[in-house]
């Protein structure tokens, strides 16, 4: 085995440092966007290429705007109840 | 008789086509000739699945201490069921587990692996529910001509 290939594998067998910060919410947008790709792929009856980003744009754009309004919700219902 | 073997193997096929939607993301798709949506879904699915893997470590498929996060990640790929395997049989020389994974990288990694399979489930149904549609027989056609 290569030692590129040895390294690639290796990046697998330990886990990458993430603080528990508020910006570790960022990590949901990459998985709303696969969410949307695959929901899109299987939903349209045929594939226009065009279309398709157009859909998958509008889709995680609308699931990304509603997590933060949910995100802001529960950030003001928090500080509510503290104060 | 034609009609009897005819519904024989349409069940046949949907049971390949889902087989083969479970073995590789996308494949049942690619049975059915749907070959663009086949790729689209295997790419998204294999990223989405392999970064979980690089954020929480081959540590966050965990058969013995997360049943129910296993029991979503398996439905990715049975080459899941290896990997859970591998975890679970390498130790340290000190008899501790070889692979860990623990924090916030753990839970994104549970996360992502977990999503990528209920995305790969699916995409099983699609495949399936095209199949039993007989979409694979018109729309893959005219994909075909093309």
């Amino acid at each position: 085995m290569t030692p590129d290939m040895c390294a690639i594998l290796g990046a697998f067998t330990c886990p990458i440092d993430i603080p528990t910060n508020p910006a570790s919410m960022l990590w949901m947008f990459p998985l709303l966007l696969s969410i949307s790709i695959v929901y899109k792929a299987t939903k349209m009856r045929v594939l226009f290429a065009r279309k398709f980003a157009k859909e998958v744009a509008i889709l995680f754009g609308t699931i990304s705007a509603f997590m933060v309004f949910l995100g802001v919700v529960l950030i003001l219902m928090v500080k509510l109840l503290i104060e | 008789m034609t009609t009897t073997k005819s519904k024989v193997d349409h069940g046949l096929l949907l049971i390949v086509v889902g087989l083969a939607a479970w073995a590789v993301p996308g494949g049942g798709h690619f049975i059915i000739k749907e070959r663009k949506r086949g790729i689209i879904i295997f790419v998204t699915v294999a990223l989405t699945f392999l970064a979980g893997l690089y954020i929480g470590s081959i540590a966050v498929v965990d058969r013995v201490g997360a049943k129910p996060w296993y029991a979503a990640q398996i439905m990715t790929s049975p080459v899941v069921g290896l990997i859970a395997n591998k975890v679970e049989m390498s130790v340290a020389e000190d008899n501790k587990p070889k692979y860990v994974s623990y924090g916030k990288s753990h839970d994104v990694g549970q996360i992502y692996t977990s999503v990528a399979g209920m995305l790969n489930l699916l995409c099983i149904i699609s495949a399936v529910y095209m199949t039993w549609c007989g979409r694979g027989e018109m729309i893959g056609a005219e994909e075909d001509d093309t």
